[in-house]
């Protein structure tokens, strides 16, 4: 981009064609008072804290929208200037209702700070008294309108960041609000509960009801560390206090990763579950009663011994760090001597790893796939058997704003919903099972329509392709094969399209869907560098990690085993996994939390959360590296898991050291 | 010289900011020595005698108010708002946003505990005003400190730059709004 020099507050600064004003300022540390801007967010010039003097302009400008030029000479802190921004303060303070002495905000608004920085000690204008609404309808966030003034970050972060539009204005003038969808209180509004607005909002106009009167954000401790749930990996800034977590941030929410969504910022100040707080182990008539740790580890111990090596299986949670799930598997391997490993979420591993060996690309293995970036460059979203809104809605935000920025088409491929309602280009809905038969259905048609985007000719892509089609007909899949070809004809005409799947389609247990998937970008020249555009959405937020570690490469053969050892960390345990157990001789498992499982178990030993756990390496979804660290010491008796399969070793006579 | 003489008065206001005063601990010797307190809540003067510098705690909300602070507004040669009722309306304001008669219904006939509860009128008692409003609003100001209330700090500060003939404004780092 083409340099440009400006001149402000006398001194020559460099600046590029494109930016603001208020960009060359801050960039070149003039210390521009500003409300309304966000960094990330686009500028409109409401507040009118940051004029600034132009030369030439009749009148004074807001720097945050005046596109910087060659040549300008600004002024950035005049006498003029700064009346006029105390002058905004005050207006300000008149509009609405602040009084800070019981504002959850106080001490953190930017508001406030500015009065102070404009010793602003009493205000000149009469007061409105508006009479305005509080509204505490969700059960997250809470918008008192007394504090708001209207500096539409709010609007911005909703449409620009989580792309959900809930927000916007209404009414004109002094009279104009923050509105939720039509006025609508935001409980009962389209709202996500993401949080961008609250994050993002200078006052204590919207406000978390998890962390109010908590503390203020100077007298917590700042933590960044990576989301403990799902795959996509999203970055929390932990503020605590007291060995309290009290509000959970995005780092930089205006940066593509920056979103965080429901779960991650205010779920996980508000988990439900009892702790496991100290070890159970289960007696002779059948009831657990609480022990101590070395009895439980005796307990556990006796056990492995008397079912012998090789005899027990070892299941571990894919929400654990690297660090645990490799120590884990040297226990099992090494000190249990059995071969018997898998993660909670293997057999969707096992899926994806055989699809993605069955096509015939150049790379193999899960990096393959794309980074989840390239959902924001895409022109066509083909998504199937995923609901990313409910599993992974981060990535669920970024489809939005493809759709938003690129006016990109979404083809939803589902066999229960269309799981983007308002959004969706098409929704093609197999019968259950036949979702195959409209993949290939797909590929075919972009062959026979001319569509395909290789070199290859379509004779020896048939070749290569037919023997992961299905033989079923397009037409008893229960989708019009009209709308077959015009979603080939979408996916394939765009110029960047991308696949994202998950667990809808990878439950049918059959890995020829995903080579299937693999092989429509492949048609149609859809490649990102090296990788292809797919992305399958791994359930949790180091399933990437645990699956590059071969945890999950093979099935544990029912009925070869009699035992298990289950790392569950902060997991529940699926239906499925219950059901297994069930089977099973002897249980010990090691958790967070108190849950089914738990009370299957024979001995349950305490695990650390993921605010507690020691620093660890996670791997997203999309192979992004990340480190995790403790938010705050462990509840009282909880060991770290490392220290508890050390100890659990020593007792079998083994010496566990991580390889 | 004479020590300067000061005076206060308590408005709509908590006492908090005259409790504030008071937290200056040892530096209300150092204040004492510097200057006389004449009539405060805190000593027993019935009247405002001519004094340098007077002190308002509290918002305007009632037709004695008003008596008040001009009564001290022509006894004193300097007028200082304490406190964010004085200065900018403060809790006491929140009341602006029902209707003044509703209002005293509320109070004093609907409250949970009241039986057979009437509104006060007698014209020994003072009334509500229409609105209540910060010091300014009602007489001229000449300084404010703000705060709810304000830190002994900045009580502190203020006072000895009025000792020192100047007009206090309070520093960014001082100011503080709750
Ligand atoms: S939003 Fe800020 S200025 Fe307004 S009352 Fe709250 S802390 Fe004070
Ligand atoms: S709610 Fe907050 S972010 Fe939204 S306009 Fe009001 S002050 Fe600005
Ligand atoms: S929480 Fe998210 S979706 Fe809801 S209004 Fe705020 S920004 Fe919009
Ligand atoms: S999208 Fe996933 S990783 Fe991101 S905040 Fe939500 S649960 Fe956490
Ligand atoms: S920051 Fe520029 S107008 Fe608000």
């Amino acid at each position: 981009m083409k340099q440009i020099t400006l001149t402000v507050d006398g001194k020559e600064v460099k600046g590029r064609e494109g930016d603001t004003v208020l960009d060359v300022c801050q960039a070149n540390g003039f210390d521009v008072p500003t409300l309304c801007h966000f960094k990330g967010l686009t500028s409109v010039g409401a507040c009118r804290m940051c004029v600034v003097d132009i030369e030439g302009e009749r009148r004074i400008n807001p720097a945050c929208t005046y596109p910087a030029r060659d040549g300008l000479v600004v002024q950035t802190k005049t006498e003029t200037l700064e009346r006029y921004r105390r002058l905004m303060l005050e207006l300000m303070f008149t509009e609405r209702n602040h009084l800070c002495m019981f504002c959850e905000q106080s001490g953190d608004c930017e508001l406030q700070k500015m009065a102070y920085r404009y010793q602003m000690d009493n205000v000149r204008y009469p007061y409105t008294f508006p009479s305005q609404p509080l509204d505490p309808s969700t059960d997250a966030i809470a918008v008192d309108h007394n504090r708001c003034i209207l500096c539409g970050r709010c609007v911005r972060a909703c449409a620009q960041i989580e792309a959900n539009h809930t927000l916007d204005f209404s009414k004109r003038g002094w009279k104009t609000m923050v509105a939720a969808d039509l006025g609508q209180l935001l409980g009962e509004s389209s709202c996500t509960l993401c949080g961008a607005c609250m994050q993002v909002c200078p006052t204590g106009a919207v406000f978390s009801k998890l962390s109010i009167y908590k503390g203020r954000t100077a007298e917590c401790q700042k933590t960044d560390t990576v989301c403990p749930i799902c795959g996509v990996g999203c970055e929390l800034r932990v503020f605590s206090k007291d060995n309290n977590v009290i509000l959970i941030q995005a780092p930089e929410p205006a940066q593509p990763r920056g979103a965080l969504c429901k779960e991650g910022r205010f779920g996980l100040l508000r988990n439900g579950h009892l702790r496991v707080a100290s070890p159970l182990i289960r007696d002779r008539h059948g009831r657990q009663s609480e022990s101590t740790l070395d009895e439980a580890l005796e307990a556990a111990a006796e056990k492995l011994k008397a079912a012998g090596r090789g005899s027990t299986a070892g299941v571990v949670s894919s929400r654990l760090p690297g660090e645990t799930l490799s120590l884990f598997d040297n226990f099992v391997r090494d000190v249990l001597g059995s071969d018997c490993i898998d993660t909670c979420d293997g057999r969707s591993f096992r899926v994806i790893a055989q699809g993605i060996k069955q096509f015939h690309g150049k790379r193999k293995g899960l990096d393959i796939e794309c980074g989840a970036e390239e959902i924001l460059q895409a022109d066509c979203i083909l998504l199937v058997g995923a609901d990313p809104l409910k599993t992974h809605p981060v990535i669920g935000a970024l489809i939005r704003r493809a759709l938003d920025e690129r006016k990109a088409k979404l083809v939803v491929v589902n066999v229960e919903r269309d799981v983007f309602p308002l959004w969706s280009t098409l929704w093609l809905k197999p019968r259950a099972g036949s979702e195959g038969a409209v993949l290939s259905g797909l590929s075919k048609s972009i062959i026979d329509n001319g569509l395909v985007k290789t070199k290859k000719t379509p004779a020896e892509l048939i070749q290569s392709q037919r023997r992961y089609w299905t033989e079923e007909p397009v037409h008893s899949t229960g989708v019009d094969p009209e709308k077959i070809d015009a979603a080939a004809r979408m996916y394939a005409e765009a110029e960047n399209a991308v696949i994202i799947y998950g667990e809808g389609l990878l439950e049918r247990n059959d890995s020829n869907l995903v080579t299937l998937l693999l092989n429509l970008a492949d048609l149609t020249g859809n490649q990102a560098g090296s990788h292809l555009r797919v992305l399958s959405l791994k359930p949790h937020c180091n399933s990437r990690g645990a699956w590059d570690l071969g945890i999950a490469d093979k099935e544990i053969p029912r009925g070869k085993v009699n035992g298990l050892y289950l790392l569950l960390g902060e997991e529940q345990g699926s239906e499925r996994l219950q059901s297994w157990l069930r089977g099973m001789d002897f249980l010990i498992v090691q958790a967070s939390y108190q849950s089914p499982v738990t009370s299957m178990a024979d001995i349950v030993l305490p695990s650390p959360t993921w605010a507690e756990r020691e620093p660890g390496e996670f791997i997203s979804m999309d192979g992004r590296i990340y480190e995790s660290r403790p938010v705050v010491s462990p509840a009282d008796g909880v060991l770290q898991d490392r220290e508890i399969l050390v100890r659990l070793s020593k007792k079998l006579g083994h010496r566990l050291t991580p390889r | 010289m004479a020590k300067p003489k000061i005076a206060t008065a308590w408005l709509a206001g908590c006492a908090g900011c005259h409790m504030s005063f008071l937290d200056i601990d040892e530096a209300i010797i150092e204040v004492a020595k510097l200057v006389e307190i004449t009539a405060s809540p805190i000593t027993d003067f019935k009247e405002f005698p001519a004094v340098d510098v007077g002190i308002v705690e509290g918002a305007v909300n009632t037709t004695d108010n008003v008596e008040v602070v001009h009564k001290l507004r022509h006894a004193c040669k300097i007028l200082m708002a304490w406190g964010d009722c004085a200065c900018f309306g403060g809790i006491p304001t929140m009341r602006n946003m029902f209707d003044k008669n509703e209002l005293l219904r509320r109070a004093f006939v609907e409250t949970e505990s009241t039986a057979k509860g009437r509104i006060p009128s007698s014209d020994e008692l003072p009334r509500l005003l229409d609105q209540c409003k910060p010091v300014h609003n009602v007489v001229k100001v000449d300084c404010f400190v703000p705060g709810c209330p304000p830190s002994a700090k900045a009580i502190h500060y203020a006072l000895v730059e009025l000792l020192n003939g100047r007009i206090p404004v309070l520093p960014a780092e001082m100011m503080k709004f709750d």
